[in-house]
């Protein structure tokens, strides 16, 4: 009798885990539920709102936020202007990119080449990237009013500086975190191995900056998106994902700007994940940092 | 004891006839603290080191051993005194890339394999790619890592990656090999297994070694000669012959000629036994 007392307990304790514990252990449940679960957000949130009950908590109605489906058939039969804007939207946002990183890695290399102008050169960056982008883009815009005769090419122009101005300054922070951050005595090595400046920046620095650049990407490309819907608003060739939800909100024609904001966010949704395909093709060789 | 003391004197006989590869001359380094105050790291220090010879600098932490390590590989000046390297300023010599220095952490480039690491500094050196690839394979087989050449420094254990700080040292040839440490991260079964390594591979190539380390026992079995160092401030404070024989085998610690050369090392620290 005591025997099986005793036993019983232990058999008990040997029991496998309860269901939602194993559950959460599983790896394939773990990556599934990755995927699964945002869906599933995405499917209640999109039938709250078919049915109006969206409507209803947010006290609003089906004229200034139309249903998914109103939003898709628009989307659908405007798809060619849709497209045009897009386009223009994805030109300022992609050139802006490339410029400002390419130039924000450049100011980078020069702050660790001559680290006494740099240090405070990085407080001046720093600085610039505070500068709302709704106050930088009339600015812009004025600057660049006699870069050309045509409205259109004018226009580009400046919401290219505008986003290339807001990557730059988010490159130049990270990339010098990457390209000075070195592990402990690498810089010892490679004296050991007599390195000139130039060889310790294509050997240590650079490499060491790879995983930097990508924290910045994360940060500007969503970013640069942004910085050019924001900066067509301000623009004066009325042209853009931006423009159009501006243009269309004043106009009182709210189903439309709502296919254009839906147009930024594919726009925005793509970029990041083109963003995260090459960054695991690019870095699956060695761990971050 | 008479034979002793004839061992000794054989030695010595032998160390001298000898030529000198590292004279430290009246070495003395001041830095400031962060109140300003000068603190003496080492003061007055005088050591000649042979060619091809196994010596070890030990001491407790602040003694200033790494100090002296780093300034005969000149990656710190001097206040005071001189090093001379082959009759050479230690910078002709760092230039020459002919120091092998091999890190307390084993530095390894995440983004480069084993082999790759190993390939930097003869690299470095603009070898060519057959010479650097072929020079990186023994590298890689004499510390028996031939099967991790392609791996990441990410895969590999702390004793893995410390091998490839040795291979990678010794991958250039070095005339002189100046360790900081390089095992005290590591678990005594690793470290025993280095020791081996190291004292086989030394061996084979009569390569001169600096070994700083603050593990009496590790000084003591390794080196030819063991140079003890004192803090406050840093200073030398006695050579001791270690006259083992060698080859060296792991079950001479437990002879008493072993226990007492540790007695011996151990009394001679300065401002009592560590």
């Amino acid at each position: 009798m005591a025997e099986t007392s005793f036993h019983k307990p232990v058999a008990k304790i040997k029991r496998k885990k309860s269901l939602a514990q194993r559950l959460s252990e599983n790896k394939a449940v773990q990556q599934s539920s990755a995927i699964v679960l945002p869906v599933l957000l995405g499917v209640v949130i999109f039938a709250l709102w078919q049915t109006q009950v969206l409507h209803k908590m947010f006290g609003t109605d089906v004229f200034t936020l139309p249903l998914p489906t109103k939003i898709a058939s628009l989307f659908a039969q405007n798809l060619p202007a849709v497209w045009i804007n897009s386009l223009a939207t994805i030109k300022a946002a992609g050139l802006g990119l490339l410029f400002g990183s390419i130039l924000g890695y450049v100011v980078a290399i020069l702050a660790t080449f001559f680290p006494d102008m740099g240090k405070g050169g990085l407080y001046l960056v720093g600085a610039f990237a505070s500068i709302p982008i709704a106050a930088l883009a009339p600015v812009m815009n004025n600057w660049t009013k006699d870069v050309s005769s045509t409205a259109s090419v004018r226009s580009m122009v400046s919401k290219i500086l505008v986003v290339t101005l807001v990557c730059a300054a988010d490159m130049t922070l990270n990339a010098y975190r990457g390209l000075t951050e070195v592990k402990p005595y690498s810089e010892d090595l490679m004296a050991t191995y007599a390195a000139s400046k130039r060889k310790l920046l294509f050997k240590l620095r650079i490499p060491n900056s790879v995983p930097y650049i990508f924290t910045a990407l994360k940060v500007s490309v969503p970013a640069s998106i942004m910085t050019a819907v924001v900066s067509e608003y301000f623009a004066e060739y009325i042209v853009g994902v931006g423009r159009e939800i501006r243009e269309n909100i004043v106009l009182s024609q709210y189903s439309i700007a709502w296919v254009y904001i839906t147009a930024a966010c594919i726009i925005g949704i793509v970029a990041y994940a083109l963003l995260m395909l090459a960054q695991s093709i690019l870095m699956k060789k060695f761990k971050p940092v | 004891m008479a034979n002793a003391v004839m061992e000794r004197s054989a030695q010595t006989m032998d160390v001298e006839s000898k030529e000198v590869e590292i004279r430290v001359d009246h070495l003395g380094v001041t830095f400031q603290d962060n109140e300003g105050n000068d603190v003496q790291a080492l003061t007055n220090v005088n050591l000649t080191v042979h060619k091809g010879e196994f010596v070890s600098l030990l001491g407790p932490s602040g003694c200033g051993k790494t100090t002296l390590l780093r300034c005969v590989a000149d990656l710190q000046e001097p206040t005071e005194g001189e090093i001379k390297v082959g009759g050479k300023t230690p910078r002709e010599i760092r230039m020459a890339q002919k120091f092998g220095f091999v890190f307390q952490q084993p530095v390894l480039f995440d983004w480069r394999t084993v082999k790759k690491n190993v390939e930097l500094p003869l690299e470095m050196m603009y070898q060519t790619k057959e010479r650097r690839s072929k020079r990186a394979d023994e590298m890689l087989e004499m510390v028996g890592l031939t099967n991790f050449a392609n791996h990441y420094p990410g895969q590999l254990s702390g004793g893995m990656q410390q091998r490839v700080n040795i291979a990678r040292a010794l991958g250039i040839r070095p005339d002189i090999l100046l360790m900081d440490e390089p095992f005290s991260a590591l678990d005594e079964f690793t470290k025993e297994k280095l020791h081996e390594d190291l004292l086989r591979i030394w061996s084979k190539t009569n390569k001169t070694i600096l070994f700083v380390t603050h593990n009496i026992q590790e000084a003591v079995f390794l080196s030819d000669r063991v140079c003890v160092l004192s803090p406050h401030p840093g200073r030398l404070s006695a050579i001791v012959d270690i006259t083992l024989p060698r080859p060296r085998t792991l079950d001479m610690r437990e002879t008493p000629e072993f226990n007492e050369l540790v007695r011996q090392v151990r009394d001679s620290f300065e401002g009592g036994s560590l």
